[in-house]
């Protein structure tokens, strides 16, 4: 009851006062009266130099599966390092230089420097190695040699990961009137991951990876004192060493292919205009994704090389403006169009033994994709008082498609949120939302769908009934202590779905503590849980088949405090805990009544560090960290548990994991 | 006066502590009723100064602006009417340094960018400390006229905060703040940024995700999920993919559309195929939930009920096998349809090669 009455209060009594936004910009102040001439700073003091500090670590792990490499930046077993680097510099001319490492020569580590002059240009270096731990160990029955898989007597032990370096070169070259910016950027992806392939029956197999994706962005930017327009280009190669691949025994050509090499090439064009409290901005792309990499040669494949071709231009317009003190209105149209311009042949399908159509004698014709999207957004915002706002809005998105068993879809979403603060120390926020999809005639016989039951509804296409609601708040309950609480819920419904996705709602809960006692004591608390729920129905002969009912749980909770107080302020201990767990429970009802098997993962993960500064120049840390993770998968069977079937092994992780880092610092202060 | 009162009323949750402790003392040792009182009482006095130390202590290390109480609005009539009326001081940042000099925090200003004499676009090469904070006017006469101050403890609104920096930094990275979900929800700049540091945390790689994820809960507990991308190690940033001072695409995303995001590291799903899965060329997140999942890859859910969501019709898609199968294990329908991104094989069609 009292906040009505609060909110009422409020408004009313800000109606005659100015609130919102002041303009505090250096460029609407004052300065008839400065006195230049007696401006100075004796006090001030110059940081000319160096800064921060680099490092060395050196550590052990001890772990028996890759997957540990993951949080524990390798999968190395014993003795491990890396050099650590924060460094900033500062000349006495403006110069200024920025260097940063993390775990540099660690499977997952980067670094990057940067030296330029303050407002004038910058150079940067980039580096960034990602390695993806899968699976160690997988049993491959087919091993790569050339361009050929080979079958194995005995089937070979390979490590699933992916590894990732990243380097990048950027410049920036800035004035008062403009920017100017070109970045490239080279990727390099080795490593195997798991792919499969029919010979005729399935058999799961490690594919190499050999790639490279080159990158390269540029652009100038003008600026004037109320606009600002920007060209600039991007465009990306991608080029796959491993090309399609052949079978040995039985002999089959081009059994998988590779993705292809293609590239991607974007103009652009953005501004912006301000005007007193009105600012629009807009932003025009034209783009073309281009790939005409060799095809399998066959019979029935009447090209060399298919010429694939995407033309894509996209647009936006914006326009958010400040009436008076309190309202703030904003809209915003989208157009984005994708044109598949790649030509159409016949192609013969019967040769892949899954698709045999005998009045096209297996010839299939592919099918060149158009979308094209229009959207609306709208918005408001409402200042009742400090503290209270309500706002809302609304926006729709209509898509059209070819080739699609829905040609037109448009969704509809209308929201509306208010924000409370009764107490300087508790806000609240609480957004409620509504939304719809509608569109055009499913047409479940289309040229896509030819087995399509007419019940079915593909969940992207489908008309949906969407609510949901979102719940903040944040009680700062002491200077030291801050409570946060958000909950959520969304529930979607497939109304006119009587065979593929009906329902899902999704729902959850976090709740964050945030201690900060003293200078030297800071610590955290959170726990949070989700829960998900799923059903959906198959069918056949025109009637529903079954129906599943899927509850997807996630819960996850930790902690973690440092302390700097001891020894006079030269030791710092600190700890920290995670425990996450993942499950997913699937049950199918009317067919073969059953649950569907075990499908879950959980992890903890603790670490404690001890900080020690050794004298105002140098610092020693030790850090320890355990990883204990598991999960199983009921698809995952032993390599020939199935008949039929050839898998890469039943390849559960289950490990506990330890790492001991030293690191020493050296300060440049 | 308030701290003691604070004490006083903390008596009652006083005595349940003392009430337990005592029972588990009579519990653990066998003492006498008078030794149980003695006990009790020595309990209740040490706890009592335990927690008032407790208090003074908290008490005396808060430190806020003596304008903290102001009412927003009074605050900022104040602060505009000092802003047009120009009073600056008479020697720039000395005079400001005469009270502030001992604040490392305050100091710290000279180790970063904002510092920097040298360079002509920082502010202390024009109103220097004025430049961020106003005019100083009366302040330095007792220090409690109100100065613009920035972050969480500043009553000033995040608009009006906002201004000062935006003053300075327009770029193409920030063009689109104006309509961003950061600016509408009244997020100010110092919530992520700080300029009194030799190096903003929010440019720190280590650090940009734990920033994010404090106000961003949901995400920050789908990255723990069973597949995510490498962020909780921070290996990546949430920030690679996602422009926090707002984009004109969807959800703040750098680059036009969520599928061009993907394809800036998953470039070999780009394309174009000989042979497109449709609701994989609209949109990725169709199937991925690109901060995390249950289930492996990122999807929103495992297979084979993500394909059969969408496929599960009068073909074999509907299918359902007891115990275990070619249908259902190893890679499930990606044992034959392993080319669901689009396939480039003449006798690709059905995505199975």
């Amino acid at each position: 009851m009292r906040f009505p009455l609060n909110l009422i209060t409020l408004a009313l009594a800000g109606a005659s006062g100015t609130l919102l936004a002041a303009d505090f910009s250096v460029g609407a102040a004052n300065t008839a009266k400065v006195p230049v001439d007696g401006y100075q700073c004796k006090s001030c003091i110059s940081s000319d130099g160096l800064r921060g500090n680099v490092g060395v670590s050196l550590g052990v792990n001890d772990l028996d599966d890759i997957h540990a490499g993951n949080a524990l930046g390798t999968d190395r077993d014993g003795v491990i390092g890396g050099i650590n680097a924060d460094v900033q510099g500062q000349g006495n001319n403006g110069y200024r230089l920025k260097a940063e490492a993390h775990r540099l020569g660690m499977a997952n580590g980067s670094g990057s420097l940067g030296l330029g002059k303050d407002g004038r240009y910058h150079l940067n270096l980039d580096y960034r190695a990602i390695t993806t731990y899968d699976q160690g160990d997988v049993q491959t029955a087919l091993w790569h040699n050339d361009g050929t898989l080979v079958p194995s007597a005995e089937p070979r032990f390979l490590d699933l990961n992916l590894e990732r370096h990243k380097a990048s070169l950027g410049f920036e070259l800035k004035d008062a009137l403009f920017d100017t910016y070109v970045k490239y950027s080279r990727e390099q992806k080795t490593g195997h991951q798991s792919a499969s392939l029919m010979s005729p029956r399935p058999v799961n197999f490690a594919l190499p990876v050999d790639a490279s994706t080159d990158g390269l962005k540029a652009g100038v930017a003008l600026k004037g004192e109320q606009w600002l327009l920007d060209v600039g280009y991007q465009g990306s190669l991608y080029r796959n060493d491993i090309q399609s691949l052949d079978l040995l025994t039985p002999q089959l050509y081009g059994v998988y292919s590779a993705a292809p090499d293609n590239e991607a090439h974007r103009l652009s064009l953005a501004g912006q205009l301000r005007e007193d409290s009105t600012v629009m901005t807009g932003r025009v792309a034209a783009g073309r994704m281009l790939q005409d990499d060799a095809l399998v040669p066959m019979f029935g494949n009447p090209l060399q090389n298919w010429d694939g071709q995407v033309d894509t231009l996209d647009a936006n317009l914006a326009i958010h403006s400040t009436l008076g003190s309190r309202l703030r209105l904003g809209a915003k149209v989208d157009y984005s169009d994708r044109d598949n311009q790649s030509s159409v042949w016949d192609f013969n399908q019967g040769l892949s033994g899954l698709s045999f159509d005998a009045l096209s004698g297996g010839f299939e014709q592919n099918l060149p994709l158009d979308i094209e999207r229009t959207g609306v957004k709208l918005d408001a915002s409402y200042r009742l008082g400090s503290g209270y706002r309500l706002d809302g809005g609304y926006e729709r998105k209509d898509t059209s498609r070819s080739y699609g068993e829905r040609e037109d879809t448009h969704d509809d979403r209308a929201w509306l949120g208010v924000k409370l603060a009764p107490l300087s120390s508790l806000s609240a926020r609480l957004e409620l939302g509504v939304g719809s999809r509608g569109g055009s005639d499913y047409e479940a016989n289309g040229l896509t769908s030819s087995e399509d039951n007419t019940l079915l509804r593909k969940y992207h296409l489908a008309d949906r009934e969407r609510q949901d609601a979102k719940l903040a708040l944040n009680w700062t309950a002491t200077d030291w202590l801050s409570v946060d609480v958000n909950g959520y819920f969304a529930r979607d419904d497939y109304d006119e779905t009587q065979i593929g996705l009906n329902l899902s709602r999704d729902s959850g809960v976090d709740v964050n503590l945030n201690l900060h006692p003293t200078d030297s004591l800071t610590a955290y608390l959170f726990a949070g849980q989700q829960w998900i729920r799923t059903d959906m129905t198959a069918g056949r002969n025109g009637a529903v088949a079954w129906q599943a009912d899927i509850a997807d749980d996630f819960i996850n909770l930790g902690g973690g405090a440092s302390f700097s107080g001891l020894l006079d302020g030269r030791l710092t201990l600190g700890a920290d805990y995670l425990f996450a767990n993942s499950r997913s429970d699937g049950y199918r009802s009317l067919e073969l009544p059953q649950p569907d098997g075990d499908y879950y993962s959980y992890q903890h993960s603790a670490g404690i560090y001890a900080d020690y500064a050794l004298s105002a120049q140098m610092a020693l840390k030790l850090a320890y960290r355990y990883e204990r993770y598991y999960d199983t998968d009921d698809a995952r069977v032993s390599i020939n548990g199935v008949p039929g079937l050839i898998t890469l092994g039943e390849s559960d992780h289950n490990y506990n994991a330890h790492q001991i880092m030293l690191t020493f610092s050296y300060l440049l202060n | 006066m308030t701290r003691f009162l604070s004490v006083i009323t903390c008596n009652n949750a006083l005595n349940m502590f003392v009430f337990i402790g005592g029972l588990i003392l009579n519990d653990i040792v066998d003492m006498s009723h008078s030794q149980y009182q003695r006990g009790v009482k020595m309990i209740k006095n040490a706890l009592f100064f335990l927690l008032l130390g407790v208090g003074v202590f908290f008490s005396s290390i808060s430190q806020a602006d003596p304008w903290k109480e102001m009412p927003s609005e009074q605050l900022e009539k104040t602060l505009s009417d000092k802003f047009h009326g120009g009073e600056y001081s008479s020697k720039g940042a000395d005079s400001c340094l005469a009270c502030h000099k001992k604040s490392d925090a305050v100091m710290a200003l000279f180790d970063g960018v904002h510092g920097d004499m040298n360079n002509p676009q920082s502010p202390m090469a024009g109103l220097q400390c004025e430049a961020c904070h106003g005019p100083m006017g009366k302040h330095n006469r007792g220090g409690k006229e109100p100065m613009i101050s920035f972050g969480a403890d500043s009553s000033l609104d995040a608009a009006s905060q906002n201004s000062v920096c935006l003053g300075c930094h327009q770029s193409t990275e920030l063009m689109s703040w104006h309509g961003s979900a950061h600016n509408l929800d009244e997020v100010a700049c110092a919530s992520c940024h700080k300029v009194h540091a030799a190096k903003d945390p929010a440019f720190d790689k280590l650090a940009i995700n734990a920033s994010c994820t404090a106000c961003h809960t949901k995400e920050g507990a789908d990255l723990h999920k069973r597949s995510s991308h490498p962020f909780k190690w921070d290996q990546m940033t949430c920030i690679d993919c996602h422009n926090p001072h707002g984009a004109p695409g969807e959800a703040a995303l750098k680059q036009f559309s969520v599928n061009d995001t993907c394809f800036e590291c998953h470039s070999e799903k780009r394309g174009p195929f000989l042979w497109e899965h449709a609701p994989v060329t609209e949109n990725c997140a169709n199937c991925h939930n690109p901060h995390g999942g249950v289930n492996e890859s990122l999807t929103k859910a495992r297979v084979p009920q993500l394909c059969q969501q969408c496929h599960a019709d009068d073909g074999h898609g509907s299918r359902v096998d007891a115990g275990q199968s070619a249908f259902n294990a190893g890679k499930s329908c990606l044992n034959c349809h392993s080319q669901v991104h689009g396939s480039n094989h003449p006798a690709g069609k059905m995505l199975a090669r």
